[in-house]
């Protein structure tokens, strides 16, 4: 590739809109960015194409890298609500912790967090991968459709809250299923696939007991006899 | 949507710059209307009271009137009352101090009582709080401009609250605004973000106990349940919680008494909060980017749970 440019730019001194329209070109290109002082701003690094990388040295607030289709971010402090949501492709990594909804109706791409994520996480992932190196919030993984939600920590009360076709992965405690999650013997094959995946993103690998939260199905359709089930809704 | 936060000082500073700031960064949240929940140094001899005259004009008249019906709930006028300087507004926010023998109430009662102003159709006076530490300012437009008209930048206490509010449940103006004052309890106060859906039947519980409310905001409500769960015997603390499981909706709320800032988060997790302390200061917040304007480098940051209670101490 030759020696690459780095394009320092100063989130400071920049619109939101004005900093991603340098970005959008940045990464289009193949190049590399670093932003310093984004300072938890909402709305830093979205839509953003590949093939290149863009580093926030600090804290970014809520969205950042949501309906992005490729490039690759790394964000050295915590996130807000809403990283990577809806991203069709690309690769997120939070260095901290993040707010609610991390990787909300994500598509397709990788997002990893290294410390906890807040309520909501994977919250109607329609595909990708979300991997939490730590804890994971209240009602995790909600009407998740495809896609693979990974907590290496503790997942809070009400994870896997009517599930479709997303699964969750937790290698912590279960404090609390939600509204027709069920937990369900992951498959060899399966244990091996998401120790690949932690293993690439690079978390140690270590002996887990890793709990998968599939659906029970009984919400997908409609029982009267199953009116209880219903009503806690 | 609205924002919320507060600062806590180890010892007494600045607070009125450091919550125009985050109330600032919190701007795109609301800009109904913004205010300030300030908390000053204990003066024992003295309750502050802020209140809002609606018609300027007759602004002496209207301070005569406040001042006689002082005498009758038996306060006395510890100085001469002082005003905010925009001589152009049609109101006027007014500060007093009286003598702590006032019967908190009956004063608050007889000054909204002193009738509409005919001109303005709203009620002549606003009564936004009484404290012994606690100054309520609170008015409509966004934090600069309130900070502008109302002097926020200078003031020095312990802790403070700051609201910018995003109407969606009551009128835009300022009685509906925030901070609230938990009426009649002085020093108490309350800043909110979110929706109370069991508001009426907790409004007329309270009612029945004989509290009075100055607005039809469910904010006031929560303050009024906690410091009246205080008055019977529980602590700050679990009156906090108390109200996690006896309010419906969704919500996340900050309310402050001399004694320091109280935080609960509803059982569904749907109100943010995020603090972060360093080096004596304590600050809470809607978003993250508020506390970057008060502590601008990067520290660890907490956030918090459903059906959190958190209590920072002074």
């Amino acid at each position: 590739m030759g020696t690459m440019t780095v394009v320092r730019l100063d989130a400071d001194t920049l619109t939101p809109r004005q900093l991603n329209e340098k970005l959008r070109e940045l990464l289009a290109s193949g190049a590399e960015a670093v932003v310093e002082n984004p300072r938890s701003r909402h709305n830093l690094g979205v839509a953003l194409p590949g093939p290149g990388h863009v580093t926030f040295k600090g804290s970014v607030g809520y969205y950042c890298g949501g309906l992005s289709n490729g490039g690759s971010i790394a964000i050295a402090g915590n996130a807000g609500w809403g990283i990577g949501e809806s991203m069709a492709n690309g690769f997120i990594r939070v260095r901290g912790s993040v707010g609610q909804s991390i990787g909300a109706s994500l598509r397709g791409g990788t997002i990893v967090v290294e410390g906890d994520a807040g309520p909501r996480a994977g919250v109607a992932q329609k595909g990708g991968v979300v991997v939490v190196g730590g804890n994971i919030g209240f009602l995790s993984g909600f009407m998740a459709q495809r896609g693979k939600l990974i907590a290496l920590g503790d997942a809070s009360d009400g994870v896997g809250d009517s599930l479709y076709e997303g699964n969750i992965f937790v290698a912590g405690r279960i404090h609390g299923l939600g509204i027709d999650a069920v937990i369900a013997p992951p498959m060899p094959e399966e244990i091996d696939e998401i120790e690949s995946i932690i293993a690439e993103v690079g978390f140690p690998l270590k002996p887990r007991e890793w709990k998968k939260v599939v659906a029970g199905r009984k919400l997908w359709y409609f029982d009267k006899r199953e009116g209880q089930t219903w009503l806690k809704v | 949507m609205c924002g919320i936060g507060g600062v806590k000082l180890s010892e007494p500073g600045n607070i009125g710059e450091r919550l125009v700031q985050m109330m600032s960064a919190l701007r795109h949240r609301g800009t109904d209307s913004t205010g300030f929940a300030l908390y000053g140094p204990w003066q024992e001899d003295r309750l502050i009271v802020r209140l809002r005259v609606a018609d300027r004009e007759r602004l002496a008249e209207t301070l005569n009137r406040i001042e006689a019906a002082l005498r009758q709930a038996g306060g006395e006028l510890v100085s001469p009352p002082t005003w905010d300087k925009a001589d152009r507004a049609r109101d006027a926010f007014v500060r007093l101090e009286v003598t702590p023998t006032v019967d908190v109430e009956r004063a608050t009662a007889a000054w909204i009582a002193l009738g509409p102003s005919a001109s303005l159709r709203v009620n002549s006076v606003e009564v936004h709080s009484f404290g012994h530490s606690l100054e309520i300012v609170k008015d409509v437009g966004d934090a600069l401009a309130v900070a502008e008209r109302h002097d926020i930048r200078g003031f020095t206490g312990s802790h403070g609250l700051g609201h910018c509010r995003l109407a969606t449940e009551s009128e835009v103006d300022v009685a509906h605004g925030h901070p609230f004052w938990a009426r009649p309890f002085p020093d108490v106060s309350i800043v909110h973000n979110g929706q109370i859906t069991n508001y009426f039947k907790s409004r007329r519980l309270l009612e029945q106990e004989g509290y009075q409310f100055s607005s039809d905001n469910d904010s006031e409500l929560i303050s009024v349940l906690i410091a009246d769960r205080m008055k019977h015997g529980q602590t700050f603390e679990e009156a906090l919680r108390y109200s996690v499981t006896a309010l419906d909706g969704v919500f996340t709320y900050l309310l402050s008494i001399p004694e320091g800032i109280g935080l609960a988060k509803d059982r569904l997790a749907i109100k943010p909060m995020i603090s972060a302390e360093t080096g004596g200061v304590t600050v809470m917040a809607t978003e993250e980017q508020a506390i970057r304007q008060v502590l601008r480098d990067e520290i660890t940051t907490k956030s918090y749970a459903q059906g959190e209670v958190v209590i920072w101490e002074r």
